[in-house]
């Protein structure tokens, strides 16, 4: 059975207008589309004649010359007292742990010069195989923020922190209630901290906690059914059946990043079992285009499939308007086949379906297998009754002092109006890092070390320690959050010295007193979980510090109540589901450039946050599904909950339709609050987009749709604003026409029938084979079945790659890669890739070294079955092919410079500034290079980038390029380039690590081992989807998967003979396609 | 201290020495019977930066006499230099003394990695006051010989600016020359129009320089043609020679913040080149000192041969160190010393020297020349690399250094010997398991041997990424 799905990449392709036709016969993106906001007037006035130019550029040269022969003085700058642990050009690594109140990861930090540079996960030690996302790798750049607070404030001037100390003093002491508000905090030397502080103002102090995206509802369930109101661990590397409703656990629930580890653990084909996955969602999120089975739901539907399944599992029946029955039945089946070995998961926050959800989870046996509740989660402890019971004593005036702790509640508690109830307490203190939405409108602002300056000690998982440990010296006069309540407590100590007395005393002290202990803790950035007490709320030295009352343990959990309750939930015409984005997160990196232009998973938009809907639905509405291409997006105004937004309109194929989507996360510093350059809305010529006098923030707050802990609404309304916005996408403008060689895919019981098939032979994997005019058959005749492999057939002479020395590739799974983005971010950091921009991106001249490319696919009849059917041309065809859009599948696909043996590019360079190495490396020379572009026009794979602008000085880059800014600059990696202005670039596979690598073993006289060398790109990848090697070292992990019958190259039919290998995608579903 | 004075003190104190030791009755202490020539390595190696083994002061007392003030208590002295901190808790007498007048002032010795034999060589050097006093004395004269004098080099590298004063004085006579000429001219035409004149002719044509010019190169338009032919192939070839050295920056030898003289640490005090430049063995660079290194001798060498405590002082303003009173100012601002580098490469030239100096094993006079004859750092052209005779196994290359036709062309003469670690034996194996590898590996060895080139060494990415 060969694979006869057609994938396409965009509506454009799909439907295959006349524009795109048109856009995709020409190599390049025409230099005007349609931008209207962002067309370049001066540039397109501009008189310069034929002549001057030639006079220009002949006085250019002659300067050039003239220049060029009096070389600069360079200074050489020495310290004057070197650290001992550093070597000028050798990085050094330091394992630490991030947290943000939301992301969490074991980290190592890789520092050039006592300067962090780039973020990695901490492998050996790490929780959950020390796996990170993008947004964890992509914030080394925050570090470096020129509009960080740089010292203590009051009423937004500078201060002494003497002075701010002393006023705090005087002000704690006649306050009567003092407020702590925080996200979860997980540190158990803050904890003390605030014990201490609330200690010193006894009967005064209540701390409270909330996450930005709300938990509660899982953790009231757990608590009422369990007695502890935490969020169990996941397991999803021992579930064979997975079945999510709303949960986005690959890109934003929860520890989506440990989540991936262990999802992509549990699909190895090559085991003979994968993990069967079921996602009931409305927008396609990244866990739901991972799905082996989708269905598409509408918000209000989320619970009635939860009691749908509930019911199924208990034997009666229910059925779901708009869900195929048969799928919850066989759903149920299988669940209860699975004997324990499944995971029940729901998104939404309602406290009822979460208790049918631990209802079910119980039924299945679950608890104790894939749910882990002794070594439960510490994280998103939020309470939403706090929280509210707080903004209601605020609002009476009551509270005399609120300490804001590293959180940022006026933007992300926007639904509770919390800056309007801010307002009413006298003193307000804030630890943030910005003068942000909360901290601007606060009395005190005391900020808090950026987290690679900090010392802390967290306990994200029930049983484990990670230690937080500096990478870099403080860089402005900040202080660490918890001193402060030591500070205003009457103790003078550090917060270092108070975590060492933490560690030493609370910590099982017969292990940990002996400063070896305390060492070996850092180095490894944890500790070892065994000596660690059993009891995890005895080791964070309780709870929250004055927390509710505690949970009674009982199993007397009202599911039945839950059920009708739910079941009696209605709903209006159109829907709304708000959702995390992958790439942005919950808006802590809204000043972050490298976050903002990696884009989104599904629609490939950057630098924006849109209302997702079904193409059916904006067809129907007249709107424009085609972003990217000539027009600009429609503008519609979503309505809910009395409060409205006005965004722009994306299609997303498998939207549920009469749903809508919004990215939490975006419209960060609508008041212009000074939050980060980048983290506002840039024109064409580089300077802001001014909106009465205030920078324009970059997409809106949907915050404010959060109703009572959902975050969800059941009726909206939407109307067009008539009106237009452009919008910045990576991925439309390149398309496999129809070939079937750049995806592979089969299912698990047909890879199953051929496993130990041999490479190239089984039905799913066909090597690619020309006809030939010689009777290769033997048959006695020259024929159509007289064929060859590809490989057999050359133009070009061999490069002596195989088997000699070296030969460096990497083989990327199509089954593991859950299309993250890590690897985006990672490579970006790695290789000093510029930042464009949104108008840039929109020319599609972004710079991504590597891309993810995501194919949608649909099951319908090869090309040539449509033409004979009906009739038709080839171009006609590809339009005919109108197969619903209602719920595709998605492949992700990283895509980067896949060194070709017979590279096209190399044959054409004009001035042989790429070439091929003896290691099979396709290198690029960059002072070579004289920007002609061939090489770009050759390549099949569209992976080369021409640098259109000198992206390190041009003003039009200026807000947002890292290599612009003072300090930010300081993330480069001096090891790579940068690139200049006219030439092209391209995924160099990390040559600087792999020359690294062989210095470091041609310097010990040893040979290069397995794994040590490894490119940014794999080095990040949560799932193990990428794996770099050498190719020439048998005993290599890269070479035996290159050699699995599941490998294939890229558009092997061409015959350029890549190192890199993709291994064929294998779903686990039935076999009927 | 001149070279000379100093050979003639090291004469003195051997000579003493001897009339001393043959005073003495042979004993079996730690100072008698060790191998002086082992010694002396292991005196170099560990104690030569602070430790003299005259009566010197260095950055720690000179042992000169170190075995009558240590007589009769070795067990002390070996516990003084392998733990002192330990040693000085014995409470000894004597060893408090030193621990108040020396450790206030340069800090504890760091405990030496020796045992009691290597001790009792480097005793037995000491006492040899540096071998039998005449050789000494020779080898010392032999060092100053081959090293140049400070003096001549000062003279050299700034009174140096004879090739533009020639030019200049051309230039000047040139002109005078010319306005002479035109004078003369002048002078001619109008004698001319006054024997016009009284002959009642027509008057002389008024014509320009350039009209008379123009008609005697019409008249004599063969030669006229020939030179300027000549003149053109002239110019046309320094043009191009001119053009080719763009770029080149043989000899380029900026002005230093401090006048460091490599000749006096490298040549005459023979400091190893990686003692200072440390990171040469480990990294992609080479490291200039930071301060604190230079502190290491120079908290106790405060004055200079030559330049006296001038440039020695910027070390110390960098750093705050107050050589009056031997001690660190507190909470001095701390200025790094801000050197212009002499070795230029572009940024897109990635040029590891731990690669060239730890794997390849190259000596660093290979690519920087006879930088111990030098005083500030420079840029060694390629002649006088070519011209040393002490580099063993010197690759003699005829590009200009520092250029990418320099790197190449010794990549393509040095050699790889590839059963030289279990690298090269590896790629060796990977050869020779295919046909492929075979025939590569033939033609590889078609002339008996692997350079750099063969191994990759020309590939663009080796150094461009």
């Amino acid at each position: 059975m060969s694979n006869n799905k057609k994938y396409w990449t965009s509506l454009e392709e799909f439907n295959n207008r006349e524009s795109f036709q048109e856009a995709v016969s020409q190599e390049f993106a025409p230099a005007n589309n349609g931008l209207n906001a962002f067309a370049d007037e001066k540039l397109s006035k501009a008189n310069t004649g034929r002549r001057d130019f030639l006079k220009f550029m002949g006085f250019s040269v002659a300067a050039a010359t003239l220049a060029a022969c009096e070389a600069p003085v360079v200074k050489s700058i020495p310290y004057v007292v070197k650290p001992e642990d550093i070597t000028p050009g050798i990085a050094n690594f330091y394992a630490t742990t991030y947290y943000d109140g939301v992301d969490y990861a074991n980290l190592l930090v890789k520092t050039r010069e006592g300067r962090p540079i780039f973020i990695k996960g901490n492998k050996s030690h790490g929780w959950g195989h020390g796996a990170v996302n993008a947004r964890i790798n992509g914030s080394v750049l925050e570090i470096y923020d020129e509009e960080r607070v740089k010292g203590a404030r009051k009423a937004g001037a500078d201060i002494s922190w003497e002075a701010l100390d002393k006023e705090m003093s005087a002000v704690l002491a006649t306050a009567k209630n003092i407020r702590v508000i925080s996200n979860t905090i997980i540190s158990s030397t803050t904890q003390k901290a605030i014990a201490a502080f609330a200690g010193v103002h006894a009967g005064k102090v209540k701390h409270v906690q909330y996450d930005a995206v709300s938990y509660n509802g899982l953790t009231t369930a757990h608590s009422e059914a369990f007695g502890k109101a935490v969020v169990p661990q996941y397991h999803f590397d021992k579930a064979k059946v997975i079945v999510s409703v709303g949960a986005d656990f690959l890109g934003s629930w929860l520890t989506s990043n440990v989540f991936a580890a262990d999802y992509a653990a549990g699909r190895r084909p090559e085991a003979g079992s994968m993990s069967k996955h079921y996602q009931f969602e409305t927008t396609m999120s990244l866990t739901g285009s991972n799905a082996d089975v989708r269905v598409a739901i509408k918000p209000s539907q989320e619970g009635k499939v939860i009691t749908a399944l509930y019911a199924a599992l208990s034997g009666s029946k229910a059925n779901v308007e708009g869900v195929d029955a048969a799928v919850i039945s066989k759903l149920a089946s299988e669940l209860k086949a699975a004997n324990g070995a499944s995971i029940v998961v729901a998104g939404s926050n309602d406290a009822n379906i979460q208790r049918v959800v631990v209802a079910i989870n119980k039924m299945l046996g679950n608890y104790g297998a894939t749910l882990n509740m002794t070594q439960h989660l510490n994280l998103f402890a939020g309470n939403d009754a706090e929280v509210a019971a707080l903004v209601a004593e605020m609002n009476s005036g009551a509270v005399d002092v609120l300490i804001v702790h590293g959180c940022n509640p006026n933007y992300n508690l926007s639904h509770l109006n919390f800056a309007g109830a801010m307002a009413k307490v006298k003193t307000t203190v804030a630890t943030s890092l910005y003068a942000d939405e909360t901290a601007a409108k606060c009395t005190y602002h005391a900020p808090d070390h950026h987290q690679l300056e900090s010392w802390d000690d967290l306990s994200a998982v029930a049983g484990r320690i990670d230690l937080v440990q500096p990478t870099i010296s403080p860089m402005y006069a900040t202080r660490a959050a918890g001193e402060n309540y030591l500070a205003w407590s009457g103790n003078n100590m550090s917060y270092y010295d108070y975590l060492r007395l933490n560690f030493n005393g609370a910590y099982t002290p017969a292990m940990m007193d002996a400063d070896t202990n305390w060492y070996t803790a850092v180095h490894n950035g944890t500790f070892a979980a065994q000596t660690v007490v059993e009891d995890p709320t005895a080791v964070a030295g309780a709870a929250p510090v004055v927390a509710a009352a505690a949970p009674v343990a009982s199993s007397s959990m009202d599911v039945s109540g839950a059920v009708s309750s739910i079941n009696s939930a209605r709903s209006g015409a159109w829907e709304m589901s708000l959702y995390t984005a992958v790439n942005m997160g919950l808006g802590n990196h809204a000043n972050n450039p490298i976050l903002q232009e990696t884009p989104d998973p599904i629609s490939k938009v950057t630098w924006d946050n849109y209302v997702a809907m079904a193409p059916a639905d904006m067809k129907e509405m007249g709107f424009n599904l085609y972003i990217g291409e000539q027009e600009d997006s429609n503008l519609v105004k979503v309505k809910a909950n009395g409060q409205e937004i006005v965004l722009p309109a994306v299609a997303i194929p498998g939207q549920k339709r009469g749903t809508v989507s919004i990215a939490l996360g975006y419209g960060r510093g609508s008041n212009n609050e000074a939050i980060g350059k980048a983290a506002y809305q840039v024109d064409g010529d580089g300077e802001y987009l001014m909106e009465n006098d205030m920078r324009t923030p970059i997409g809106k707050n949907a915050f404010i749709f959060v109703n009572k802990g959902n975050y969800s609404s059941f009726d909206v309304t939407i109307e067009s604003m008539n009106a237009t916005y452009p919008m910045a996408s990576t991925q439309l403008h390149s398309t496999v026409m129809g070939r079937d060689s750049v995806v592979k895919e089969t299912t698990l019981a047909a890879y199953l029938k051929e496993k130990s098939a041999e490479k190239g032979k089984a039905t799913w994997n066909t090597s690619p084979t020309l006809p030939v005019h010689a009777d290769v058959n033997g048959d006695g005749s020259i024929n159509a079945q007289d064929r060859v492999p590809v490989r057999e057939m050359d133009l070009w002479a061999d490069h002596p790659v195989e088997n000699v020395g070296h030969r460096w590739g990497m083989t990327i799974d199509l089954s593991s890669c859950i299309g993250c983005g890590a690897c985006i971010t990672a490579c970006h950091t790695e290789n000093n890739v510029p930042v464009v921009g949104k108008t840039e991106v929109k020319r599609h001249r972004d710079m991504h070294w590597m891309r993810i490319d995501r194919y949608f696919s649909s099951d319908f009849a090869t090309l040539e079955e449509t033409k004979e059917n009906k009739g038709l041309g080839t171009i006609a065809a590809y339009g005919d092919m109108e197969i619903p859009t209602e719920n595709p599948q998605t492949v992700h696909m990283p895509m980067m410079c896949q060194h070709c043996n017979h590279a096209p590019c190399e044959t054409v360079c004009p001035v042989a500034a790429t070439t091929h190495s003896n290691e099979g490396l396709n290198n690029m020379a960059y002072n070579r290079c004289i920007g002609t572009r061939y090489c770009a026009n050759n390549c099949p794979y569209k992976v080369r980038r021409f640098n259109w602008f000198n992206y390190v000085t041009n003003d039009r880059f200026g807000k947002f390029n890292p290599s612009q800014d003072e300090t930010m600059r300081m993330v480069l990696n001096p090891d790579v380039t940068v690139r200049t202005r006219g030439v092209m670039e391209k995924c160099s596979m990390c040559q600087q690590r792999i020359q690294a690598g062989k210095i470091d073993a041609k310097k010990r006289g040893e040979v290069v081992a397995d794994g040590a060398i490894v490119t940014a790109c794999a080095e990040a990848c949560p799932t193990h989807a990428i794996v770099f090697g050498d190719l020439n070292d048998t005993n290599s992990e890269n070479t035996g998967r290159s050699k699995n019958n599941r490998s294939y190259h890229a558009l092997e039919e061409v015959g350029i003979q890549p190192n890199i290998y993709y291994m064929t995608k294998v779903r686990n579903i039935e076999t009927e396609a | 201290m001149t070279g000379f004075s100093k050979s003639i003190f090291r004469l003195l104190t051997g000579a003493v020495l001897l009339v001393t030791m043959s005073a003495q009755q042979a004993s079996a202490s730690i100072h008698d019977g060790g191998d002086a020539a082992n010694g002396e390595k292991l005196f170099k190696a560990n104690c030569a930066s602070c430790h003299k083994i005259t009566e010197e002061v260095l950055a720690a007392p000179g042992l000169k006499g170190i075995d009558q003030r240590w007589a009769g208590k070795d067990a002390l002295l070996i516990k003084w230099i392998q733990n002192p901190q330990a040693a000085a808790g014995t409470g000894d007498a004597y060893v408090k003394g030193l621990v108040d007048k020396y450790v206030s002032q340069f800090g504890w010795m760091a405990a030496q990695a020796v045992d009691e034999a290597e001790i009792k060589d480097i005793m037995a050097y000491v006492k040899s006051g540096g071998g039998a006093g005449g050789a000494d004395a020779g080898a010392a004269a032999a060092a100053a010989d081959k090293c140049p004098k400070i003096e001549d080099q000062i003279m050299e590298e700034y009174g140096d600016s004879k090739d533009s004063s020639t030019l200049i004085w051309l230039i000047i006579i040139g002109v005078i020359l010319a306005i002479i000429g035109a004078s003369a001219a002048n002078i001619a035409k109008s004698l001319k129009q006054a024997v016009h004149e009284r002959d009642g002719l027509a008057p002389v044509e008024d014509r320009t320089y350039w009209q008379n010019a123009k008609s005697w190169m019409w008249k004599h338009r063969a030669y006229v043609g020939v030179a300027g032919v000549i003149l053109v192939m002239y110019f046309a070839v320094i043009g191009y020679g001119k053009l080719n050295r763009i770029g080149i920056n043989q000899g380029y030898m900026p002005e230093q913040p401090i006048w460091f003289s490599h000749n006096i640490h490298a040549c005459q005090n023979e400091i190893d080149c990686q003692y200072c430049h440390s990171s040469a063995a480990k990294s992609k660079h080479a490291g200039i000192p930071s301060v604190n290194v230079c502190m290491n001798c120079h908290k106790g060498i405060k004055k200079g041969t030559i330049s006296g405590d001038k440039e020695i002082s910027k070390i110390y303003a960098a750093i705050g160190f107050d050589p009056a009173t031997g001690q660190y100012i507190e909470n001095f601002q701390q200025q790094p010393i801000q050197w212009n580098k002499v070795h230029n490469l572009p940024d897109h030239v990635n040029f590891n020297h731990s690669l060239h100096v730890t794997g390849a094993k190259l000596d660093c006079k290979q690519c920087h020349g006879p930088v111990q004859t030098y005083s500030v750092g420079r840029l060694a052209p390629i002649e006088e690399i070519n011209a040393q005779e002490d580099v063993t196994g010197l690759i003699k290359l005829s590009k200009p250094t520092l250029t990418m036709g320099w790197c190449i062309e010794c990549h393509n003469k040095a050699n790889i010997d590839l059963k030289s670690s279990d690298y090269y034996v590896e790629m060796h194996k990977r050869f020779e398991s295919s046909a492929t590898g075979k025939r590569t590996l033939k033609e590889i060895m078609e002339d008996g041997e692997v350079t750099v080139k063969e191994m990759g060494g020309w590939e663009c990415g080796k150094c461009h990424y």
